[in-house]
């Protein structure tokens, strides 16, 4: 009987670890295949031809067009600079830089990647069409209720994410090794 | 006590047993990849464009919807493919893609490219056809190796108004995307 009992912990600690470990490895993955920078998180290797098996399984269950590695990159933020989820109800503040890129695009979407912003707006902010500091800085307001300068209005309920996608760029080319540094930040201002 | 605790260490090892097999096997099993969402579309050698969710849509291949998008499926089996055709100033890049959903090869307008779009995509076989000059092909194609004979190519184009768009998608939509016969 403790024998039996032994086995049944074994294997429920195995497929708890087993698949525990793998659905980590492919949702957050962070010990694994993807890299943060701030709130911000990519998977680098995912648009090179010779991905590793951990990022080679997060492309197959991500199941969307990864951008190749000389096209651009991808990141995605789900909780502002201090770590807390990001939500409709609040107003936040993308403040800062990005690295060197051709241009880029930063969506709101939900879990199903939808844009959730005003549909007879623009789907986010684009590089080429917003207004900067002197500095060549930027303030992007994502909220419901109307925000200064560049702002998106969002719609619906419950959380959400930022998809910042830089096209051409030399974030991870060497070139400028200080450039993941130049990420902007998410600053929550009010809920 | 400590024989429960060696089972424990035990099941901690066979999870991680059962962890790798799970990440190895995964992109052969899945059924849901990018390939069988691309698959279900008609766009065998030519070139059809991909419809942008509109907003509130769910937005499974995560389009960016500042983009327009032009694919093109290509069976090797069949001979060489090749994607050819001109493409407006406007940044633009390529990506070719094998079964798995990896992208095999990339670039973009601004590596020299210019506005003229010559991709030819080659398995194993057919590049060592090539090196022996037993393929005839046109002077600067850019050569793509393929490990698997089922690959597809996306070509994103970035309009830099939304009026341009339609006038890209079009332009878009004239690429040639067949098989070279050989």
């Amino acid at each position: 009987m403790r024998f039996l009992l032994n086995l049944l912990l074994m294997l429920v600690v195995a497929l708890s670890v087993g698949f525990g470990l793998s659905w980590y490895a492919l949702s957050d993955g962070r010990l694994f295949g993807a890299q943060q920078y701030g709130p911000w998180t990519t998977w680098t290797r995912a648009g090179a031809p010779d991905p590793d098996p951990y990022t080679r399984a997060f492309i197959t269950r991500n199941a969307s067009l990864q951008l190749g590695q000389a096209e651009g990159l991808q990141l995605i933020a789900t909780a502002d600079s201090d770590g807390r989820r990001l939500e409709r109800a609040c107003r936040y503040r993308v403040d800062g830089h990005t690295p060197t890129s051709t241009f880029w695009t930063l969506i709101p979407v939900d879990d199903k990647d939808a844009s959730i912003a005003r549909p007879d707006g623009p789907p986010g902010f684009h590089s080429n069409r917003i207004a900067r500091a002197n500095d060549g800085s930027m303030q992007l307001y994502f909220s419901k209720t109307l925000a200064p300068l560049n702002w998106v209005e969002l719609t619906g309920d419950g959380p959400f994410s930022l998809a910042l996608t830089l096209y051409d760029t030399v974030i991870f080319s060497g070139v400028g090794s200080s450039e993941t540094t130049t990420l902007p930040s998410i600053i929550r201002e009010s809920c | 006590m400590v024989r429960s605790l060696l089972y424990v260490v035990g099941g901690v090892l066979f999870g991680l047993v059962i962890h790798l097999v799970v990440i190895l096997i995964l992109p052969r099993i899945a059924e849901n990849s990018v390939y069988t969402r691309i698959a279900a579309m008609d766009a065998l050698n030519k070139t059809t464009l991909l419809p942008l969710p509109a907003p509130g849509e769910p937005n499974p291949l995560h389009l960016d919807p500042d983009m327009s998008y032009a694919l093109c499926k290509l069976q090797l089996s069949a001979g060489p493919g090749e994607l050819t055709g001109t493409l407006p100033f406007s940044f633009w890049s390529v990506a070719v893609y094998d079964n798995t959903g990896a992208v095999l090869y990339s670039t973009t307008n601004r590596d020299g490219i210019g506005q003229t779009l010559d991709l030819g995509i080659f398995d194993p076989a057919q590049t060592r056809l090539l090196a022996e000059q037993k393929i005839d092909i046109s002077p600067g194609l850019l050569i793509v190796e393929a490990r698997t004979d089922e690959v597809f190519v996306v070509v994103r184009l970035a309009p830099e108004h939304p009026s341009m768009r339609a006038r890209y998608e079009a332009q878009l939509e004239r690429l040639a995307c067949r098989n070279i016969a050989i």
